[in-house]
């Protein structure tokens, strides 16, 4: 296929900078509603036979990730501290490719609940948190989890989880195969009388729209999809979205700038090209889906005399009230092999727990799931009290086909300390100044936390485990879902974006991705970016139709 | 690579440009060959395991190798040494780690001079025997270079054969991993007989 480009000079309808979850979508939508659109992504175009089953590459080498020498940050736990680069890793960790996250996630689709998003009215005011409402419902976004289920294509099973919220259809395509792990989590949660149901997963189950379905390689988290079967964006909506013709995917194209004019309007961006030449890409509208790390530190690069503190920063939020989604679990040893190499990373689920409830005496709800990781990553650490090397340690290693993880994944609370800003120092390799994090856990996540492996270690007694290794709950010094940094809301003077995504103070720029998000969800924040992108989408276009752009 | 299927970058560049549901249906048996290639076998010549230590020097890699061989010791199943692990670690020292190799010489220098002031300069530690050598290990196991002999060490066993260790795939033998990437059920030995999702009173499973 003979694919469009346009030129820099020429003036498009929509720059879209990412090409990730919320990305492609956008792409897809605008271009498919007849606008032009430029999608800049930091890093290349991978093809399906580009992607390895590699996991020194991909989890230890920054393979398809931000690097720590190319992409470096800084950290610090408080405002008053220093912040410095973590030894060999950034705290804030996302695919560089086309597809964006989208590519390497574990694709665990989980909408929010009804209560996800009127928890602030719900539960009033917590001391050193900032708990609000959305500006939406449940009810406004359904439309639009459902369309993601369809359009992008999910697996599950509708209707099995009695703590589901209500939908309008079911998943497009059955469940994928239980494995050893899964039955093992249902066993235990069953007779504790909980309720785990089948995964819903981003991953084809059986063929679906031209895409085969899983191979069960093992291999999701971390890595991409050789066969397409992963609902990754780079294999669904941005080849439809260039089969518009009226959509190009500009891979190695790193924008550090928006460009804006006198009156306050952005007029394209600036960008380092694959040679690392600065170019500039003219637009009437400009979409940032960078996700929840680069989209503020974009804004607050693109500080100019009319906006001194970052681009449609009047409020003083952006960057501000970093989420990640902590969460407590346990590692179990069981007497047969469980193989969890093979299958896809999860297939049982529960959300039994998922509600925060104020007698527990403190905030935070969350999910279980049953999963399991490469070997790896896991053979670089033991348990506590088993040899670190010689005859115990080869023991261990050898054991490892009998092991699974139930993982705990919870909220946790916008704080408004907890934030990405620009270092005062650090550059990365283009010179581009470099993203400072700073983060502290609330008390009430950590408390959380620690309830969850409580009822992990439980889960998997029930289910007969000979070992349970319990979770450590450390201080976060990182994580991959980076949510809340560009908060939507009504009121202009605490929030970035309004309800249809438009930044308060530049009518012509949109943001949509994790930033967007007011609460953290309770740990598989994908499926909501994509239903914000679609929902988004509609309303841009509606805005651009009308001239109201 | 077994040249008697279609090439892997060809077919899945097939499944990219071609795929409906009655193509894939047709020639699911190919696809699901040529995700098994994925990872496991080379892609080109440049992933050819190195064959020659080219990092360290001879001494230094047979100090390395002895300690590699206590932390994942050989004898019934396959231990460091039997995976070629230092492969891996002097082609890691010398290419993706090598920002690494000043301050992991460092510490090996150290560690070889502290061996020699307790066991005199003209016995190596690869020299020593087994029970000589866990007893030194014991007392330094907990310095940043152990640490990072023992980091490497297990890269060494498990990482993909192309970087130069787990030879003829012995690390993945002995975690029990099997050398092939498409798997279908059962699994593992629990869910060979599950019955199925039984619905929850009150609920009402249902699907497109």
């Amino acid at each position: 296929m003979d694919r469009k480009t346009f030129k820099t000079s020429e003036t498009v309808d929509f720059v879209v900078v990412g090409s990730g979850a919320s990305g492609g979508i956008m792409a897809r939508e605008l271009s498919r509603a007849g606008f032009s659109v430029v999608v800049m992504e930091q890093g290349p175009r991978m093809q399906p036979e580009d992607f390895e089953h590699d996991e020194l590459k991909y989890r230890h080498l920054s393979g398809i990730t931000n690097s720590p020498e190319a992409n470096p940050q800084t950290f610090r736990h408080a405002p008053d501290e220093k912040a410095v680069r973590l030894g060999g890793r950034n705290p804030l960790t996302y695919a560089r490719i086309v597809g964006g996250s989208s590519a390497h996630f574990n694709a665990n689709f989980w909408r929010l609940h009804e209560i996800d998003f009127i928890e602030g009215s719900r539960f009033g005011s917590i001391p050193g948190a900032s708990l609000v409402d959305w500006p939406i419902t449940y009810a406004e976004l359904e439309p639009y989890y459902t369309k993601v289920e369809w359009e992008v294509g999910v697996s599950g099973l509708a209707g099995a989880s009695p703590f589901d919220p209500w939908r309008s259809k079911p998943y497009p395509m059955p469940p994928l195969p239980v494995k050893s792990s899964g039955v093992l989590f249902e066993r235990g949660a069953r007779k504790l009388g909980l309720h785990p149901f089948p995964a819903p997963m981003a991953i084809a189950s059986v063929p679906f729209k031209n895409r085969p379905p899983c191979v069960q390689c093992g291999l999701c988290g971390g890595f991409g999809c050789e066969v397409m079967a992963k609902s990754s964006s780079v294999w669904t909506v941005i080849p439809e979205a260039e089969a518009t013709g009226n959509c190009e995917i500009r891979p190695d194209s790193y924008v550090f700038r928006i460009g804006m004019d006198k009156a306050g309007r952005a007029t394209g961006v600036h960008y380092f090209d694959k040679t690392r030449v600065e170019q500039f890409q003219n637009a009437r509208a400009v979409v940032v889906c960078a996700n929840g790390s680069e989209t503020p530190k974009l804004l607050l690069n693109s500080e100019n005399s009319l906006f001194p503190q970052g681009l449609a920063n009047s409020s003083g939020a952006v960057g501000r009230y970093l989420m990640f989604n902590k969460g407590g679990g346990a590692m179990a040893r069981f007497e047969h092999p469980l193989n969890e190499y093979k299958g896809a990373n999860v297939t049982r689920v529960l959300h039994d727990f998922y509600d925060s409830d104020p007698r527990r005496g403190f905030y935070g709800g969350g999910g279980f799931d049953a999963r399991s990781g490469g070997p790896l990553t896991w053979g670089q650490s033991v348990p506590k009290g088993t040899p670190a090397w010689g005859q115990g340690f080869k023991d261990y290693l050898e054991s490892y086909t009998y092991w699974m993880n139930c993982a705990g994944h919870g909220t946790s609370l916008a704080q408004e300390n907890n934030r990405v800003d620009i270092d005062p120092e650090l550059k990365d390799a283009w010179g581009v100044p470099a993203m400072r994090v700073t983060y502290k856990d609330h008390p009430d996540d950590v408390k959380h936390a620690e309830w969850q492996v409580e009822r992990a270690v439980e889960i998997m007694d029930a289910a007969g485990a000979r070992e349970i290794v319990r979770g450590e709950v450390g201080e976060a010094s990182g994580g991959v879902h980076l949510l809340g940094t560009c908060r939507m809301g009504n009121d202009p003077k605490s929030s970035v974006i309004d309800k249809y995504h438009r930044t308060h103070d530049v009518r012509n720029l949109f943001l949509c991705d994790g930033s967007s998000m007011v609460t953290s969800g309770r740990g598989q924040p994908t499926q909501t970016i994509e239903a914000l992108a679609f929902r988004a989408a509609d309303f841009i276009t509606r805005f651009a139709k009308a001239g109201e752009i | 690579m077994d040249c008697t299927t279609p090439s892997r970058r060809s077919f899945l560049a097939a499944v990219g440009n071609l795929a409906s549901a009655g193509w894939i249906a047709l020639n699911w048996p190919q696809i699901a060959l040529a995700a098994d290639h994925a990872g496991h076998i080379h892609h080109a010549d440049a992933d050819v395991p190195p064959a020659t230590l080219k990092t360290l020097s001879a001494a230094e890699a047979a100090d390395v190798d002895a300690i590699a061989n206590q932390i994942v010791p050989g004898g019934a199943t396959p231990g460091a040494r039997d995976a070629r692990a230092i492969h891996f670690i002097d082609n890691a020292l010398g290419t993706f780690f090598a920002a690494q190799l000043p301050a992991f010489r460092k510490g090996l220098g150290e560690f070889q001079a502290a061996y020699a002031a307790q066991h005199g300069a003209d016995k190596p530690f690869a020299a020593a025997a087994d029970a000589e050598q866990v007893a030194w290990l014991q007392q330094v196991d907990r310095t940043p270079f152990f640490t990072a002999v023992r980091r490497l060490t297990v890269l060494g066993l498990i990482a993909l054969p192309k970087y130069g260790g787990n030879h003829d795939n012995l690390g993945w033998k002995l975690l029990g991993v099997e050398d092939n990437h498409v798997w279908s059920p059962p699994f593992g030995y629990y869910d060979r007989d599950y019955p199925g999702f039984e619905p929850y009173p009150g609920t009402k499973p249902y699907t497109a």
